[in-house]
């Protein structure tokens, strides 16, 4: 009988969650002066509408989704690094300058020089918060965010001046790539590149990690430290090698939204890209599977508001406060359900125990 | 202008004083909530919808309404993490992401709904700014400490009068009570999940007030990513001023006055690049995250959630 009642409390979350979610985009939208119904019809049509729309998209959640993959271990191990944004900022620029500092070289030398020079440039970046969360227990959420606002100006500041485009331009940027470092495009008459294979590659890397010996050990890290301990996981090299991961693989995807798509490094390379890979790991259960579909999620709703803000006006910044409502909407499903967990094995203890005589 | 002469050290520690009003007042909330256990992500989120709001407010109404519905959109957000963490058992930091989410977009999506065509010089009646005779015109710290907005007295007061609170009276001892051991405080009568849904609604509102006072008590306008990281800065700073209010006021003021700084050199054209002095604020937060790491005595349930 109770149980009824619990399982029938997780749907009636779901409900609750996905009606006020409608209820506030229908709420904004409106209040947009747009008629929500075309603006649906509008944002699928931008996110879908065509081969190049969908090609579009699914560029969008590549780095997203590698962001998103890199950061799953450490959150899997208890622990919050927030800064992919500046970690992937910093990995395009090392790219860049990887890139032109090796002007001239064949692409087989400038794409794997590129990408390698992204992810130390990341990892590097990533690597100061992560030995001072190990050794002086420095708080790793708010290190991370404090060095995304350093890491902003810094590349301003470098696209600004070494980095800087030769002639005289408007906004700051790099000088164009040489094409030798540009990554090849996979289809064609679109901008879906073979940075893509990386998701793919990423995943399988997750996969394999969680199903591990030491996966499993990390796992248990997050909530029980000496049991953890005991497994032979080392807290020291469980906090710093998460984070470092987290940071290469933002660094990779700087390095991806650099050579995969204008060849032009701008300051604002990052965009919003490292947060909602944060985002999307947490949204996707911190699984591969889940992960690649969250960032495809979040990339229709990017892609999509783009192009809602063309066609009826509604600001694309809607986008936000509904990846904002979607991970609390999420967070209350699974707080449900862990709680409906919980409650399961409480009662399977009291009857064991009501067994023994 | 030198550091030789007195005159830059008046408006850097005026400017400083001015910058730290917004800080200190969410960094207030901050200590209260931390105090009661929990970590408080979405000051950020909080302070970007009430400088948005305040804004819109006084620009209809005057800064009084202004700043009113400001905090009273913080408080809401408050509100609604409170439900999130306390009813329905979501994890602290994940509901603090997405407060943050919810009131940057909505801040950012509402200035475009009403101004659609960018302009941000929207025009504001400012706070007034209060000058105590004879006292604002003492050398160097006179028009920092004398000639402020009355929200800088005001969370001075407020500061002072928490830190008191929190030590000496029965809501203040409960509080602490919640954010140490909640079971115990339980046992002892104490309603843990009022106690924290009431001081969420209380944090969030001074965010929403620090917000606020950004836009309708200095700047006049509001621009995307107008906060630009002060909601994450408060948080540091309580833990820089160890979970003390006159603590965290004191990180506020650090924070501060290296923004100041910042803004007279990009004023004066100074010798190093522009983007050295904006990383200024932050980087110093960080080493004094850094340097007070080791000496460390959190509510020693903060982030915990309740046994319910």
């Amino acid at each position: 009988m109770r149980q009824v009642t619990r399982a029938q409390g997780e749907t009636a979350w779901l409900v609750v969650a996905l009606f006020l979610l409608a209820a506030t985009i229908v709420f904004l939208i409106v209040f947009a002066g747009a008629d929500p119904w075309r603006a649906a019809k509008g944002l699928l049509d931008s996110a879908f509408g065509d081969r190049y729309a969908l090609a579009e998209t699914v560029v969008q959640a590549v780095p997203i989704a590698i962001v998103a993959l890199g950061v799953a271990p450490a959150l899997r191990a208890g622990i919050f690094p927030i800064g992919s944004e500046g970690q992937l900022a910093i990995g395009a620029v090392t790219a860049t300058a990887a890139v032109f500092a090796l002007r001239g070289v064949p692409a087989a030398i400038a794409l794997p020089a590129g990408c390698v020079a992204g992810i130390l440039g990341g990892a590097a970046w990533a690597l100061a918060p992560a030995v001072l969360r190990a050794r002086l227990n420095v708080n790793e959420i708010l290190s991370t965010l404090l060095m995304n606002y350093l890491a902003a100006n810094l590349v301003s500041w470098l696209v600004r001046t070494v980095l800087g485009a030769a002639e005289a331009v408007a906004t700051p940027r790099s000088d164009r790539l040489p094409v030798e470092a540009i990554i090849p495009k996979i289809v064609d008459g679109t901008r879906l590149h073979a940075g893509a294979l990386a998701v793919i590659v990423g995943a399988g890397a997750l996969a394999y990690w969680i199903n591990s010996t030491r996966g499993l050990g990390y796992d248990v890290f997050a909530t029980h430290r000496t049991l953890a301990a005991r497994m032979g996981v080392r807290e020291d090299t469980a906090i710093i090698s998460t984070m470092v991961v987290s940071g290469a693989a933002a660094g990779l995807a700087g390095w991806i939204q650099v050579a995969g798509l204008q060849g032009i490094l701008y300051p604002s390379v990052a965009g919003g890209l490292g947060f909602t890979g944060v985002l999307v790991a947490l949204l996707g259960g911190l699984r591969p599977l889940g992960i690649v579909a969250a960032a495809f999620v979040m990339a229709v709703l990017t892609t999509g508001s783009n192009g809602l803000q063309t066609d009826t006006g509604v600001p694309a910044s809607i986008a936000v406060v509904v990846q904002g409502l979607v991970l609390l909407g999420a967070a209350l499903v699974f707080a449900a359900r862990q709680r409906k967990m919980r409650a399961a094995v409480a009662e399977v203890a009291a009857q064991a125990v009501e067994e023994t005589p | 202008m030198s550091l030789t002469q007195l005159g830059f050290w008046a408006i850097l520690l005026a400017g400083a004083v001015r910058l730290a009003t917004p800080i200190t007042l969410a960094a207030l909330g901050e200590t209260l909530v931390e105090r009661c256990g929990i970590v408080n992500l979405g000051v950020e989120g909080m302070m970007a919808l009430g400088a948005f709001v305040g804004l819109w407010g006084a620009s209809g109404h005057g800064w009084q309404m202004g700043l009113l519905i400001g905090a009273a959109a913080g408080g809401l957000l408050g509100l609604l993490m409170g439900f999130a963490i306390l009813k329905a058992g979501v994890n602290q930091i994940v509901a603090g992401m997405a407060i943050t989410l919810i009131g940057v977009g909505l801040a950012d999506y509402l200035f475009q709904v009403w101004q659609p065509s960018g302009r941000s010089a929207v025009v504001v009646a400012l706070v007034p700014i209060l000058r105590l005779p004879l006292l604002d015109h003492l050398p160097v710290i006179g028009e920092a400490l004398f000639a402020q907005s009355p929200l800088t007295y005001l969370a001075v007061a407020a500061v002072v009068a928490t830190a008191w609170a929190l030590r000496r009276t029965t809501p203040g001892l409960s509080l602490r009570a919640v954010g140490d051991d909640p079971e115990a405080a339980q046992l002892r009568g104490i309603n843990a999940v009022s106690v924290r849904m009431a001081t969420l609604v209380v944090g969030g509102a001074l965010a929403g007030l620090g917000g606020a006072t950004m836009t309708v008590g200095y700047l006049g306008s509001f621009t995307d990513d107008v906060t630009s990281g002060r909601g994450y800065v408060a948080i540091a700073v309580v833990i820089i001023g160890r979970w003390s209010p006159i603590g965290a006021m004191l990180g506020a003021l650090l924070f501060a006055l290296f923004e100041s700084l910042a803004l007279l050199a990009q004023s004066q054209s100074a010798q190093l690049p522009v983007e050295f002095y904006s990383s200024l604020p932050y980087a110093i937060t960080l080493l004094a995250l850094v340097l007070t790491a080791r000496t460390q005595s959190s509510p020693r349930a903060l982030g915990r959630p309740l046994e319910t």
